[in-house]
């Protein structure tokens, strides 16, 4: 149980794509002690993966709790080897992470997404969720797979200014 | 540490981005914030660039004037103040988009109305578009004073009736996730 400092770029595990947890041991079971608690130590957090605390696993922890983009809300949620059964309805908005202070960008995600893994007991608990907490979702599992907001951002102005060329 | 302000304007065409750069990179700058795009067949190139001591702008200027010829650009760089940092509204951040039928003084109107409320446009982007019958777009990025935002909406609408141009304002706080 600890607050774990947040990496942030360009540290490489940030980078990296995580490796499914093989059982719920203990260690495993701790990491996702951090990652509740790292999480809960910034009170504008309401997400947080693995990597991002420099832990190359597939688990992490949600809580959009009280947050007023929120929609649908399971509370505190911590899923290992999570994945996405089903995306629908994509929808742009304005995204920052921990990992990347002082930037932010639009980022075309679905708003309904079902998803699925395994709890801290072992079970398996399926999500269908909405709005900020289906990109909430979806912003954690891509930590897993080493992508940040930044590899998925629309071009600043290509999606409302198209190029074209004057003659 | 000196710091350079330099623009790039010249006819668009593949190779500038990679023409200038090197340039600089060359001589031993690097490259900070930059915004490139192209306006309206032109391709304008604006870039805040930190360079070491003993670098002065008119060096610079000369070292880009062979690649400045050669791509028919227009070249300009000026040494800037290195503590300049963007100006703090501390406000909520908000995007506005504002379009119409063409004419002269919408863009000066518009940020007239936010200026008069301290809203600090951090970016705008407009383009002409559409023949003959021209239509304007703007998109601004905005801070807004914290407690302003309703009033600066009242506004921006009083002024696009008087005008004949339609507004919309919406919240673009960004989520931490």
């Amino acid at each position: 149980m600890a607050v774990r400092p947040v990496l942030r770029l360009p540290a490489p595990q940030l980078k990296i794509v995580a490796k499914p947890v093989a059982r719920l041991d203990q260690p495993a079971q701790e990491v996702a002690d951090d990652l509740v608690d790292t999480m809960g130590a910034y009170d504008h957090c309401v997400g947080l993966a693995a990597p991002q605390i420099g832990i190359g696993l597939r688990v992490f922890a949600m809580d959009v709790s009280g947050h007023p983009k929120a929609r649908s809300c399971h509370g505190l949620v911590v899923l290992f080897n999570p994945e996405v059964l089903l995306g629908a309805e994509p929808k742009m908005a304005r995204e920052g992470c921990m990992s990347v202070p002082d930037l932010t960008g639009n980022v075309l995600r679905p708003s309904r997404v079902v998803v699925r893994g395994t709890t801290s007991q072992g079970s398996t608990q399926v999500i269908e969720a909405d709005a900020l907490e289906a990109r909430a979702l979806l912003h954690e599992l891509d930590h897993l797979d080493g992508l940040l907001f930044l590899d998925r951002v629309a071009a600043p102005h290509a999606d409302l200014f198209q190029r074209r060329t004057y003659r | 540490m000196s710091r350079f302000a330099i623009s790039v304007f010249g006819r668009d065409r593949p190779g500038i981005v990679a023409a200038v750069t090197r340039v600089l990179a060359d001589a031993g700058c690097n490259l900070e914030d930059t915004s490139m795009t192209i306006l309206r067949g032109h391709f304008a190139m604006m870039l805040v660039i930190s360079g070491g001591a003993g670098i002065f702008a008119r060096d610079l200027e000369a070292e880009l004037s062979p690649v400045a010829d050669r791509l028919d650009l227009q070249v300009s760089v000026r040494s800037v103040s290195d503590d300049v940092t963007t100006a703090q509204v501390g406000g909520e951040r908000w995007s506005a988009a504002v379009y119409a039928a063409d004419q002269p003084g919408l863009v000066a109107r518009m940020s007239e109305v936010l200026a008069d409320h301290q809203v600090n446009i951090i970016d705008l982007e407009t383009r002409l578009v559409g023949e003959p019958d021209s239509v304007y777009v703007m998109h601004f990025e905005l801070e807004v004073p914290a407690g302003r935002a309703a009033q600066v909406q009242a506004d921006l609408a009083a002024a696009a009736r008087a005008l004949g141009v339609e507004v919309s304002m919406r919240p673009d706080e960004p989520d931490v996730l």
